[in-house]
C-alpha cells in the first residue's frame, strides 16, 4: 500500500469572478522506500503539490479530493493537531529556496535544534538536554556534509553560502527521522559537485533508512539516476506516472516524450549538431488554460477529442492520460 | 561593533553641531539686538554692551562666534530668560523633565498597550475582533489631540469628576524639585505621606496620558498589525508550519522578532510626534512642561528662551531617535549584510 496516496487533487483559485483550477485531478502516491520524482516546467504546479501535502496552502482557496491519505489516514479530514503530528514525525520538507524559507532573524543552530523531537533528546535536566540537543544537530550536520559545525551553527542565514543553507534545510528536514521527505527542487543553482553529493545523500539514506523520497525537480538528468518511479506534470494535470525505466524505454504520452527527447542524455541516436525537437510554444499561464487535455494547442498528436478531458488509463502500473497514446497509431 | 557605536557617536555629534548652529542662527534670525537675543540681558550702558559683544566674540566673524557660542552651550552658560530673568539652563531643567515624564507614560501605554493588541490583530487578520480593533485605532488615530484632551476634561474631570482639571500635584503637597520628575521627586521628599502623594500625582497624570497616549496607541497597533500580517506570510512561517512546529512555538520564536524588527524605527518617528502631542496637551492641562514653557516664551516674546527651547526639545528628539536605532541595529543580525556584502 502507499503510504503517501493522492487520488484525484483539485486546487480552485477564485479570482475575481473566476475560478482556475491550479491543479487538475492530480493523482499521486508514494510507496514505502520508494523515490519519486515528480517532473514538470516551471508552472506546472510541483511547488503547489507540495505546499497542499504540508498544508501551508491559504485557508481560501479551495482544496478537493478523492483520497488524500498518509498511511491510510485522511489528511483532509484530520484536526490541525493531527496534521501537525504528521509533519513533525513522518514528513519532511525541503522547500525551494533556503535564503527565504530560513528564518532571517534566529541563528542556524536554534532553527536545527527546534525541529528535534523531543523525544529524541536524552537526559534529565534542561543542561543535560541541551547538550544533547547540540549533539544531535552536529551529528545531523555532518551526515548532511557540514564540516565546519561550529560556525555554521552559530550563524545566520545570510551569512552561510546557498549551497550550505540548502544542506541546513536537508538538515532540519532530516533531524526528525522522517518517513517521507519531500524535496521541493533541493539541488536548485548548485554547482554540480555540490549537487552530486546532495543526490548520493538522499540515495544513502533512502537505502540505508528506507526513507521514501518525493523528488521534486525539472533536472530530468539528476532525477534519472537516482529515482525508481516518476510522475510527469502539465500544466497542473498529471500527464503520466509509472516506473522510471519503463517511461524512459517507452513513453506513452507525446508530453513526455517530448520532455525526454528535449535532453540530449537521453538520446543515443543524436546525430551531432542536430537540433533538439522541443515543442511549439510555451506552457500556458494559469489565466489562459485550454480546456481538456491542457497539452492540446501544443500536442503534435491532438485531435478533435483532446477538448475533453482524458480519464487516466493503466496498463499494468503505467498510468497515462491521453486520448492518443504513442502505442495507437492516430487514425 | 565599536565601528556601529562609533558611527552612531559621529552621526549623533555632526546632527548635534547642525542643530547648534541653526539655533545660533536664530539669534540672528529673530527680530531685535542680536546681543540680546543670545543673552537675553539687556545692556545698560555702552561699556557694559562692549564687555559683553567682546565676550561673546560678536567684532568677530560668524564662525568665531559661533566657536565661542558652542563653549559658552557646553559650559552650560545658556543665557537668562528676557522675561523672567532666570538662568534658561534651570528653565529648561525644569520644564524639560515634566515633557519627558509625561511622554514616558504615554509611550509605556502605547507599547505595553499598543503593541499587543497589534499581535493580536495581526495574527487573527482579517477576521471580526482585527476588523474591529483596526477600525477602533484608525478612530483614535484620527482624533486631533487638543479635541481629544478637551473631551477627556469635559468627561471625566467636569461631568464624572474623577481626575483632576490641571496641574501636576495638589498643592497640599510641597515637594521640592530635585530631578524634575515627579514621582521621584514624591519619593525623595521625607515630610509628606508617600502613598497619598503618589495616588494624587497619578490622578494628575491619567488625563494628560491617555490623551497623548491614545494617538500612539493607535498608530502602535497599525504599524504592529501590518508587520505581523507581513512576517506571517514569508515563507519561513510556512517553513516552520511544515516542520510541524505549533502556532504558539511558531509565533514566539519566529514571529515576534521578525515582526518587531521594522516596528522599532517606526517607533522612533513616533516619539516625534509623541512630544509634539504631549507639549499641545501640556498646555491645555497647564502642566509645566516644555510645550507650556515654550508657548508662554512666544507669548512674551523671549527670544533667548525660544532659541535654547528650540535646541533642547531636538536634541531630546534627536537623541531619542539614535538611541531606538541603535538599539534596533544592535538586535538586527541581518542588518549588518549591507556594511559586509553577502556571499
Amino acid at each position: 500500500m502507499a503510504m503517501l496516496d493522492i487520488k484525484n487533487l483539485t486546487l480552485e483559485i477564485s479570482e475575481g469572478d473566476t475560478t482556475i483550477k491550479a491543479l487538475d485531478k492530480v493523482s499521486l502516491s508514494v510507496n514505502s522506500g520508494e523515490i519519486r520524482a515528480l517532473v514538470g516546467e516551471s508552472g506546472s504546479g510541483k511547488s503547489l503539490i507540495v505546499s497542499a501535502i504540508c498544508g501551508a496552502l491559504p485557508a481560501k482557496w479551495k482544496l478537493t479530493a478523492d483520497r488524500m491519505s498518509w498511511n491510510g489516514e485522511n489528511l483532509l479530514s484530520m484536526s490541525t493537531q493531527q496534521r501537525r503530528e504528521v509533519m513533525r514525525r513522518d514528513i519532511a520538507v525541503v522547500f525551494q529556496n533556503p535564503q527565504t524559507s530560513l528564518d532571517p532573524s534566529v541563528t542556524l543552530g536554534e532553527q536545527l535544534e527546534e525541529s528535534i523531537p523531543e523525544e529524541f533528546v536524552k537526559g534529565q535536566w534542561f543542561w543535560q538536554r541541551a547538550k544533547h540537543r547540540k549533539k544531535i544537530a552536529i551529528s545531523t550536520m555532518h551526515k548532511v556534509g557540514i564540516k565546519d559545525h561550529n560556525t555554521y551553527l552559530k550563524s545566520y542565514p545570510h551569512q552561510v553560502p546557498s549551497d550550505i543553507g540548502q544542506k541546513f534545510m536537508m538538515a532540519i528536514a532530516l533531524v526528525a527521522q522522517p518517513k517521507l521527505l519531500i524535496a521541493d527542487d533541493p539541488t536548485r543553482g548548485m554547482e554540480p559537485t555540490t549537487k552530486t553529493q546532495i543526490l548520493k545523500l538522499l540515495t544513502r539514506l533512502n537505502q540505508t533508512r528506507a526513507l521514501s523520497v518525493l523528488f521534486v525537480s525539472h533536472d530530468l538528468l539528476a532525477i534519472a539516476s537516482m529515482s525508481h518511479t516518476m510522475t510527469v506534470l502539465y500544466a497542473g494535470q498529471t500527464v503520466e506516472s509509472g516506473k522510471m525505466k519503463h517511461i524512459k524505454k517507452r513513453p506513452l504520452h507525446p508530453y513526455t516524450k517530448a520532455l525526454l527527447d528535449s535532453a540530449p542524455s537521453f538520446r543515443k541516436d543524436l546525430p551531432p549538431k542536430s537540433s533538439l525537437p522541443t515543442l511549439k510554444g510555451s506552457i500556458p499561464t494559469l489565466q489562459h488554460l485550454p480546456i481538456g487535455c491542457r497539452l492540446g494547442p501544443r500536442c503534435p498528436r491532438a485531435q478533435r477529442e483532446c477538448v475533453v478531458t482524458p480519464s487516466s488509463r493503466r496498463i499494468h502500473d503505467h498510468i497515462y492520460s491521453c486520448h492518443y497514446p504513442l502505442h495507437r497509431e492516430v487514425k | 561593533m565599536i565601528q556601529v557605536l562609533l558611527r552612531y557617536v559621529v552621526l549623533f555629534t555632526i546632527t548635534l553641531v547642525v542643530l547648534c548652529a541653526m539655533s545660533f542662527s536664530l539669534a540672528y534670525l529673530f527680530p531685535g539686538d542680536v546681543l540680546e537675543n543670545l543673552t537675553g540681558i539687556s545692556p545698560q550702558n555702552e561699556f557694559q554692551r562692549a564687555a559683553i559683544a567682546r565676550q561673546l566674540g560678536l567684532e568677530q566673524n560668524y564662525f568665531v562666534q559661533f566657536y565661542y557660542y558652542l563653549e559658552r552651550l557646553l559650559a552650560g552658560d545658556w543665557g537668562y530668560s528676557s522675561a523672567s530673568g532666570l538662568p534658561l539652563l534651570e528653565e529648561v531643567s525644569v520644564a524639560l523633565p515634566a515633557t519627558i515624564e509625561l511622554s514616558t507614560y504615554a509611550m509605556f501605554m502605547a507599547i505595553v498597550v499598543g503593541i499587543p493588541l497589534g499581535y493580536y490583530a495581526g495574527v487573527k487578520c482579517y477576521s471580526t475582533t482585527d476588523y474591529t480593533l483596526n477600525s477602533l485605532s484608525i478612530t483614535t488615530y484620527s482624533f486631533p489631540v487638543f479635541w481629544f484632551a478637551l473631551v477627556l476634561i469635559l468627561v471625566f474631570s467636569l461631568q464624572l469628576d474623577v481626575a483632576p482639571i490641571s496641574g501636576r500635584l495638589s498643592l497640599l503637597f510641597d515637594v521640592e524639585s530635585v530631578t524634575g520628575f515627579i514621582m521621584i521627586d514624591i519619593l525623595l521628599a521625607d515630610n509628606i505621606d508617600h502613598g497619598l502623594a503618589i495616588r494624587d500625582a497619578l490622578s494628575h497624570l491619567f488625563l494628560p496620558t491617555v490623551a497623548i497616549g491614545a494617538i500612539t496607541t493607535a498608530a502602535m497597533v497599525r504599524i504592529t498589525r501590518r508587520s505581523v500580517i507581513d512576517v506571517m506570510q514569508r515563507p519561513y512561517i510556512a517553513a516552520a508550519r511544515s516542520r510541524g512546529l505549533s502556532s504558539w512555538q511558531i509565533f514566539f520564536r519566529h514571529v515576534i522578532r521578525n515582526a518587531l524588527l521594522p516596528i522599532l524605527p517606526l517607533m522612533a518617528i513616533q516619539i516625534t510626534t509623541l512630544i509634539t502631542n504631549a507639549m499641545i496637551v501640556e498646555t491645555l492641562f497647564s502642566w509645566p512642561g516644555i510645550g507650556n514653557w515654550l508657548l508662554q516664551a512666544i507669548y512674551q516674546q523671549d527670544y533667548p528662551a525660544l532659541r535654547v527651547g528650540m535646541l533642547a526639545v531636538s536634541a531630546l528628539v534627536v537623541t531619542l531617535t539614535i538611541i531606538v536605532d541603535l538599539f534596533n541595529r544592535l538586535i538586527d543580525p541581518s542588518r549588518d549584510r549591507f556594511e559586509r556584502g553577502t556571499i
